[in-house]
This record gives C-alpha cells, structure tokens and sequence, in this order.
C-alpha cells in the first residue's frame, strides 16, 4: 500500500519521503521515484528526522505491523508536530482505542467486512458503490 | 495487610521477563507472565512453576481481557520491542484502567517519548549502563551514586520504584533513612517535599554513609517490595 500511494502522491507533484526497514522495498517504487528514500525504522526518531519528519505537513504509516504503525504515529505527532497523521491498525480493537485517543485510524479489516456485509445484503452493485464512497472518503477525509 | 497480593502482569518472557517474574514470584507478588511463541512459553512454564504463564499477544485486547488485567495493579512490559512494550502498556492504562504500567526500552531516546505517551516508568538498560560508563557513577538499578570526593559522604539519585514508597511523602522517607533529601522531581520538574510520591519520581538526596550501606539499609525506597 505505502509504495502505490508514495507514486500516486509524487506523481500529483508533492515532495514524498518513503521510509522502510528493508531496501527490497524501494524496488516496488520504480527507478524513476523522485522522492527521498530513508533506510531504517518509523519508529526510530532519528530516522524520521532524516525523512525531514521537522517540516512534514502528513505522515502516513502503513507498516504491516499494527504497534510500528501505532508508535510511528505517535513520534510524528508528539515529537515532530506532523499536524496530519494517519496509521492503518490491523486489529479492529486496538484502532478504536487510538481513535478514541485521537489518531486518524483506518482499519482495513473493518473496512473490508462491512464492504462484503453489503455484497452479502445488496449485491455487487452496492458493494461498489460502498467501496467507492470509501475510496473517496479515504481521498478527501486525509486527517 | 493488604487483603490480596499485588498482581503484576509481565509482558514478554524472554530473558528480561523471565528473571523479572521469577524474583517477582520470591518476592510474594501474583504474577502472570504473557508470551507470545508457544514453545518459549512452555520451556518457561516449567521452569516457573507457581506463575501462570499465557500464551497470546500482550497487545491484543481480547486476550489481555481474558488474563484478568482489569485486576492488575502493574503490567510490565519488558519485550526486545519498543514499539509492543509501548503499545501493551497504553492498552493496558487506557482500556484496562491498570494503574502502573512500566515498559523496557530498548533505544534510550524513547525513554522521554514513552513518559510523554503515557507510560508511568520507562527504563532503559542501555541508558543505565551507559550512565555507568560515561560518568564513572557506581549505579545500581535505578540508583545513582555521586561520591563526594575525600569524604565518605555523597549524593545519591534514586527513582522511586512501583512499591510501597509510593503515596508517602518525601520527607517521611527522610525520616526513616535519616538522610537529607535535597530535591524530588518530577517530569523534570521540582516539587515540594511535601508532595505524595509517585512510581518513577526522583529524589535526591545527601547521605553521609557508604553506598553499598545505603542500598543494603534502603529497603523501603529501593525494594519494590508487596503492599
């Protein structure tokens, strides 16, 4: 998810830093990716630091571990002041309790059943139009 | 008396965890200790004996319900992971209301981050060897020691551990000890020494004895002894 949505937002001409433990990861970016690549750990300050974590106005992370996602977020609002931060927790639990603490949440696990609830309810048609609304709420709610 | 032991939920049982809930165990504390791999957990089990060892994720909420946290007095999360320790101990104070919770940090840096998230003690081993190291200070736990050259007199910094220091007053613990406390912060802040002490406030204070004998003679202040 993280690298579609870094190519999506660079594309649209924002300045993206991409931070991932694993350097495999940068391959899925493309050669021509124009944003920064930072080797490391969300979770690590100093590697934020050096994605330019001081001067961001977003930070999304989309790790596929729930309690990174949950501690980078926390870094990028508490240390660096990030004023839009949005985390994807896995567990539906654990993403109302940081929602409930003020993070902007997603949860793909509830998002996912809730679309296959009204597929299972109203058919194909209204399981588009439901994932839609969730793809443009996702697109404009942004935190 | 307190009516019931202290229940303390260990979170995590590798080596930290392991030696934590067994002294925890001596010490006459309830203790549960939560792993998530089924094969360490049962190589512990038997070797613990009393404790009840569980098997599941100290992060996730169902089955931190199923330990009975909500009776919990302490979670200490002590993984090789800062970000589970963290994240076990905010669920613990927020949906379980436990009223201590500690975590183990394993990049100093996130000593500050974790206070500033919640977390009641955050202890870091790297920063207290590394305190050891860099300034020559013989450190016991959470125990500093900076002798006053040429005499037998120093000045000592101790974190109030999880025990039954808390809710006194400073003073009163001067009392006991007969030392004179200089200073009691928190947050990084100066209190009155009148204040109720909390779990990771620090007080400094002059002692005119030896250090090993302050440590040995300081039961009250430095053992987390049961309630």
């Amino acid at each position: 998810m993280g690298s579609t949505l870094a190519k999506d937002l660079a594309r649209d001409g924002h300045d993206v830093a991409v931070v991932d433990v694993s350097r495999g990861a940068f391959d899925r970016l493309g050669k021509d990716f124009p944003g920064k690549l930072v080797l490391g750990s969300g979770i690590d300050q100093e590697v934020l630091e050096q994605a330019g974590a001081a001067n961001a106005d977003c930070f999304i992370s989309v790790t596929n571990g729930d309690n990174r996602n949950i501690m980078s977020a926390q870094v990028a609002r508490e240390i660096f002041n990030i004023p839009r931060v949005m985390t994807r927790i896995y567990d539906p639990i654990r993403e109302r309790v940081y929602r409930e603490m003020g993070l902007y949440t997603y949860c793909p696990t509830v998002v996912g059943a809730a679309i296959a609830r009204t597929f299972f309810d109203s058919g194909p048609e209204e399981a588009d139009r439901a994932r839609h609304s969730v793809a443009a709420s996702g697109a404009s709610g942004g935190a | 008396m307190p009516d019931r032991l202290t229940y303390v939920i260990v979170v995590g049982a590798g080596k930290v965890g392991f030696y934590l809930s067994r002294h925890l165990l001596e010490a006459g504390y309830e203790v549960a200790l939560i792993e998530k791999d089924p094969a360490r957990a049962s190589l512990v089990a038997a070797q613990l004996g009393s404790c009840s060892v569980l098997v599941g994720d100290g992060d996730e909420t169902a089955f931190l319900a199923t330990s009975g946290i909500e009776r919990a007095d302490v979670v200490a999360a002590v993984t090789g992971d800062d970000e589970d320790n963290l994240v076990a101990c905010q669920l613990a104070k927020r949906q379980f209301r436990v009223p201590r919770t500690v975590a183990r940090v394993n990049n100093p840096r996130n000593v500050q981050l974790f206070h500033q998230l919640g977390v009641d003690v955050a202890v870091s081993a790297t920063e207290l060897i590394l305190g050891v190291i860099e300034t020559g200070l013989a450190g016991h736990g959470d125990f500093l020691h900076m002798p006053i050259s040429g005499s037998e007199s120093s000045v000592v910094r101790v974190t109030v551990p999880v025990g039954p220091a808390v809710g006194r007053q400073a003073g009163e613990i001067a009392e006991l000890s007969q030392e004179r406390i200089l200073l009691l912060v928190r947050d990084g802040r100066e209190l009155p020494l009148d204040t109720p002490l909390q779990a990771g406030d620090q007080i400094v204070m002059f002692t005119q004895r030896p250090a090993a004998d302050f440590m040995l003679e300081e039961p009250v202040l430095l053992s987390p002894a049961a309630r």
